[in-house]
């Protein structure tokens, strides 16, 4: 009796082991399909920036080559790209110090006061079209004569990093427990220092997230510089995006360019991953 | 919350304190354009001319607007390519999320790696893309000439123009549908599967019995919150065709920028963008009353 469940379980084991070494076969082959569509045009953009210009156009497509810097060269010798950089980095970089400075404390109060109307208001910009704002910010920045300064880019592309932070920040400051600042308050301790000695640590992993996807978001943005930047401070996307036109048949140039942009995103993601999907969804799945 | 009894009014002004600068940017930032862009809808502007004090002309902007069959074509392309995107990112999302949920050796790594597509920016998308789409040295038609397909004519074709398009906004965001798929299913209790495989229930029964129905609440809200971005699309259509062949990819935030910065038509802009922010609240109420109603 005893040898007998010992057996049947034991046939049941290897049963379930087959089972799931089948079905997790199933699951990498279409894994790799799905893998091949999504990643590949990525792979191709970084195969296809260092190839020679003869690489590319070949036909049947090359995928042993030997690599070389030509483009990248080119990109920082013959036209300005260095500067571009820096000029993505001021706005984006500015963007997100100034979304963290204003979006960080509204969502604490928001969290904490029972003023969530207030972070809701910041939505708006999630919903409207981004030319209905240009529209009137390139009105009356070309009438101040404000258009191709930093501060104009920095500014209007809060109008992206401050609703996100204010969203993302929400969810992590609802959910520190309030004992914690409670005995805070009673010894006598002000609000603002209660958010800065005790939420703001306490939130970090959300600070960095939010630090993270804001810089991703306006780094990205393209619309807005699009219009409102100018000779002096010409963002990265801007810039690719213009050298279409340029080098219209430099497909190494082109894809140089269009590495050069995605590169500081992908290391980005690869540093905060492990929190990055979690906080780009806690919002909406919750 | 416990009250302090000796509240000094810096205590009692801070919530105010610290939500009001992102209140007061808000609203000077987001809230004054829009009120502006009413204005501009009745007044005529010209580069050069003030601030205020615009010839007032009625509502000839917005007749113009209605009048001009490019206005309705771009509506429908909106319309259109919209839905075609959407449908496709949702079902192929939820596929992809049920396909990272599951535990082989490896998911990890791959789930940021399916992530890739999501954050790369759209002008370096675009431009890949327009490579892969090149209609003689694209690697698509090479790949389909391979298998003995016909070439397609994609970018170059009015026809085929917004599937082209599709294709691109598709491969961009089904995998974001995908991740907010996995944070649906990773937050799905356990205690049904364990019922209906001890009833001798099927992986696909449970799938489409159990996971599914249970996600539907997590899929509409990954559905609305796309649809608000998809139907003001503008960075792929304008870095990959500006509108183009013929004005076949023109969406009406193409449009809006179109008649803005290129015509200096700031009141018909402002129409057009005033109409596209109407029908994205629309379509965003309705798909909230759905979720409400039918979830």
């Amino acid at each position: 009796m005893n040898t007998l469940t010992a057996q049947k379980s034991a046939q049941s084991s290897v049963i379930a082991v087959k089972k799931t070494w089948k079905s997790s076969l199933a699951v990498y082959i279409q894994l790799a399909v799905c893998f091949i569509v999504f990643v590949f045009p990525i792979v191709w953009m970084l195969m296809s920036a260092f190839k020679e210009n003869v690489d590319i156009t070949s036909y049947p497509p090359k995928f042993i080559f030997s690599p070389t810097l030509d483009h990248f060269r080119e990109l920082f010798v013959s036209y300005p790209f260095g500067k571009y950089i820096v000029n993505s980095l001021i706005v984006t970089g500015g963007s997100t110090a100034l979304g963290l400075l204003l979006g960080v404390p509204a969502a604490y109060g928001a969290a904490r006061y029972g003023l969530q109307w207030t972070a809701f208001l910041t939505l708006i910009a999630r919903m409207a079209p981004g030319i209905l704002f240009l529209i009137p910010w390139y009105v009356i920045a070309s009438q101040l004569k404000i258009t191709d300064t930093y501060m104009t880019l920095i500014v209007t592309h809060t109008v992206i990093t401050m609703p996100l932070i204010v969203w993302l920040m929400l969810s992590y400051f609802q959910e520190i427990p309030k004992e914690i600042e409670e005995s805070a308050l009673i010894d006598g301790c002000g609000p603002f220092r209660v958010l800065w000695q005790i939420n703001i640590p306490l939130a970090l992993p959300g600070i960095s997230v939010s630090t993270a996807l804001s810089f991703i978001f306006s780094w990205n943005y393209f619309l807005f510089s699009l219009v409102l930047s100018g000779s002096n401070t010409t963002p990265l996307t801007v810039a690719a995006f213009n050298f279409i036109g340029v080098a219209a048949v430099d497909w190494g140039g082109l894809m140089a360019a269009a590495t050069v942009i995605t590169v500081p995103v992908l290391i980005i993601v690869a540093l905060v991953q492990r929190w990055l999907i979690r906080g780009l969804t806690s919002g909406a799945v919750k | 919350m416990s009250v302090p009894s000796s509240r000094t009014s810096l205590t009692r002004l801070a919530p105010w304190i610290m939500v009001l600068p992102s209140v007061i940017f808000t609203v000077l930032l987001i809230g004054f354009p829009i009120v502006y862009v009413i204005y501009l809808m009745f007044t005529k502007w010209a580069p050069g001319s003030s601030f205020w004090g615009l010839p007032f002309v009625g509502l000839d902007n917005v007749k113009a607007t209605f009048k001009d069959v490019l206005f309705w074509k771009s509506t429908w392309i909106t319309l259109k390519i919209s839905a075609i995107s959407l449908f496709f990112e949702v079902v192929l999302g939820t596929y992809l999320g049920i396909l990272l949920s599951k535990s082989v050796k490896g998911i990890k790594v791959l789930r940021v790696l399916f992530f890739f597509p999501a954050i790369v920016p759209s002008v370096a998308a675009g431009m890949v893309w327009v490579q892969l789409y090149d209609p003689s040295l694209g690697f698509l038609n090479y790949v389909l000439q391979t298998f003995h397909l016909p070439a397609g004519t994609w970018l170059n074709d009015p026809e085929s123009v917004i599937y082209a398009l599709s294709i691109v906004d598709i491969w961009q965001w089904t995998p974001f549908i995908a991740m907010i798929v996995l944070g649906g299913i990773q937050a799905l209790p356990e205690d049904p599967y364990e019922a209906a495989y001890m009833d001798g229930a099927s992986k696909t029964q449970a799938l489409f019995y159990i996971t599914l129905p249970m996600l539907k609440q997590t899929i509409l809200i990954a559905l609305m919150l796309r649809s608000v971005d998809m139907l003001r699309i503008f960075d792929t259509i304008y870095v990959m065709t500006q509108g183009g062949p013929i004005n076949s990819s023109t969406s009406l935030n193409i449009y809006g920028y179109q008649q803005g910065f290129l015509y200096t038509s700031m009141g018909k802009a402002s129409t057009a963008m005033l109409f596209l922010l109407l029908i994205v609240m629309t379509i965003s109420f309705l798909l909230t009353r759905w979720r409400k109603r039918y979830v």
